[in-house]
């Protein structure tokens, strides 16, 4: 498994740790190991504040199969290396619709074998109706770590960093300092 | 007194057992068979135990103590968002029913945060129509001390479970620490002995209960009146619903519709009386179950 940076700043240490692995497990449910590089958060429940700061590789949307690997021609087929692994789900499902379970092999952790085809038509079909959103599911996982009673929320996203901070209240500037501080500590 | 106990054990000559407990007046509460294996809750007066121990050694089955048999249990989560639900609400009460309760959970509308955290009276009542309501709140101390408002008026005892390691928490009965919020199911021994605590406390808290209630013990045991609606009700124990008539500790839970059969759980004949003479019966908020409780022998 790919080992992400989990970091947590709490004032309530217990509590903390506990949010740590709350974090860890939210991104094994959503399959999001190899997407994110670090999470960052700080939490003051006298405040109360909930800043968070997930720093991921950022995917540009890819709708065909071309654009999310490279192709190359074998003896009897096709090699598919995908560009990354969060592909390779919908890949599958595409490469299996088209040319059946017989024809299409996963040689390995970001290759796939088809038997017959060609590199033209292959690199045409489509990943998926939607695209990958990636968004969406890093949105997801900032929503099940944050406590749900934290509903006034401020995001930001800027170059493969989310962050978002929650309270009960309305947000003041030196939480969104903190914020920028945190972000400052993700890239580092 | 009626002692509450689970045996586990094989389908081989268990009908001995239930003889047993026809002869001294015990009572079969729940019977249970996966397989060849059998669980049976059982009552039976506490002066026959001995001799049902060694009927249930001869049959080498195991019999424990358990007195969270014939309780009704809200297992209560602050909300029904996933951030609850369903670790570790459904984690405890599946440890509870091991233990022989029945559970419900329920899941609030708003029992989320330090200031929008907020009841309201059908929220209350519905979980004050169980004999012990479980509060499973979060990891934070000072979030925890900011959500006793939410048990503080409930009329039935309350066990809260929570991350931090207190020793108790105010408006509560008891508080069990360390099962906070966590996100997957119970797995290691160390999560697993804490759902085990959360069953043994409401086991405390529930033969207090039934000590209490033995200064001003009730008109008729409420398992008798289980026993008796079953038998002159048959519907009642055809309903499709988990235990169609629930035992609880000052009464029983009929899972049938209130406005059709209220009047027949009424006429309900125990000895010389109808039921409805020394028990009121009500509409539950629950599904409109009916809930019929047993009054206590000073008001008559």
């Amino acid at each position: 498994m790919v080992r992400i940076r989990i970091f947590v700043d709490s004032s309530d240490e217990l509590g903390g740790q506990q949010y740590k692995y709350i974090a860890e497990k939210s991104v094994e449910d959503l399959g999001l190991g190899g997407s994110i590089d670090s999470i960052d958060m700080l939490i003051r429940v006298e405040e109360p504040v909930f800043i968070i700061v997930i720093r991921y590789k950022e995917v540009t949307g890819k709708s065909t199969l071309g654009e999310a690997s490279y192709i190359d021609s074998r003896k009897n087929g096709i090699r598919i290396t995908l560009s990354s692994e969060i592909f390779l789900g919908d890949a599958l499902k595409a490469l299996w619709s088209k040319y059946g379970r017989d024809r299409v092999e996963q040689i390995g952790r970001l290759e796939i074998f088809v038997s017959g085809a060609e590199p033209e038509e292959v690199k045409g079909v489509r990943l998926s109706e939607k695209g990958y959103d990636l968004d969406s599911r890093i949105n997801e996982l900032a929503n099940r770590i944050i406590p749900e009673g934290f509903r006034v929320r401020s995001s930001t996203k800027n170059k493969g960093i989310l962050t978002i901070i929650a309270s009960e209240d309305t947000i003041k500037e030196n939480w969104r300092a903190l914020a920028r501080r945190l972000e400052g500590e993700a890239h580092a | 007194m009626l002692k509450y106990l689970l045996f586990e054990g094989g389908l081989y000559k268990h009908e001995r057992i239930l003889e047993f407990l026809e002869d001294v007046g015990g009572f079969l509460v729940q019977k249970t068979v996966v397989g060849l294996d059998l669980i049976m809750n059982l009552a039976v007066p506490e002066e026959e135990l001995e001799h049902l121990s060694a009927i249930v050694s001869e049959l080498k089955g195991k019999l424990t103590h358990a007195p969270l048999i014939g309780t009704e249990i809200g297992v209560v989560a602050p909300t029904l968002s996933r951030h609850h639900l369903p670790h570790p609400a459904c984690d405890i009460a599946e440890n509870l029913r091991r233990h022989g309760a029945k559970t419900n959970i329920i899941g609030l509308s708003r029992g989320v945060g330090q200031k929008i955290i907020h009841t309201n009276i059908k929220e209350k009542e519905l979980i004050e129509e169980h004999d012990i309501a479980v509060f499973t709140l979060g990891n934070f101390e000072k979030c925890l001390m900011k959500k006793t408002k939410l048990f503080s008026e409930i009329e039935v005892p309350v066990i809260v479970t929570g991350g931090p390691l207190m020793k108790s928490i105010p408006g509560a009965e008891a508080y069990v620490g360390g099962i906070g919020r966590y996100p997957e199911r119970a797995r290691t021994g160390e999560a697993i002995e804490k759902l085990r605590e959360v069953s043994r406390v409401a086991g405390e808290v529930v033969e207090q209960r039934r000590r209490e209630m033995d200064l001003d013990p009730l008109v008729v045991d409420p398992i008798v009146v289980k026993a008796e609606i079953e038998r002159q009700v048959p519907e009642s124990t055809e309903a499709l619903s988990p235990n169609p008539v629930t035992l609880k500790i000052d009464g029983v839970r009929v899972k049938l519709p209130y406005d059709d059969y209220k009047d027949k759980i009424a006429n309900v004949a125990i000895g010389d009386k109808k039921l409805s003479d020394f028990a009121e019966i009500n509409r539950s908020l629950m599904r409109n179950y009916i809930l019929v409780k047993v009054l206590p022998k000073s008001m008559f």
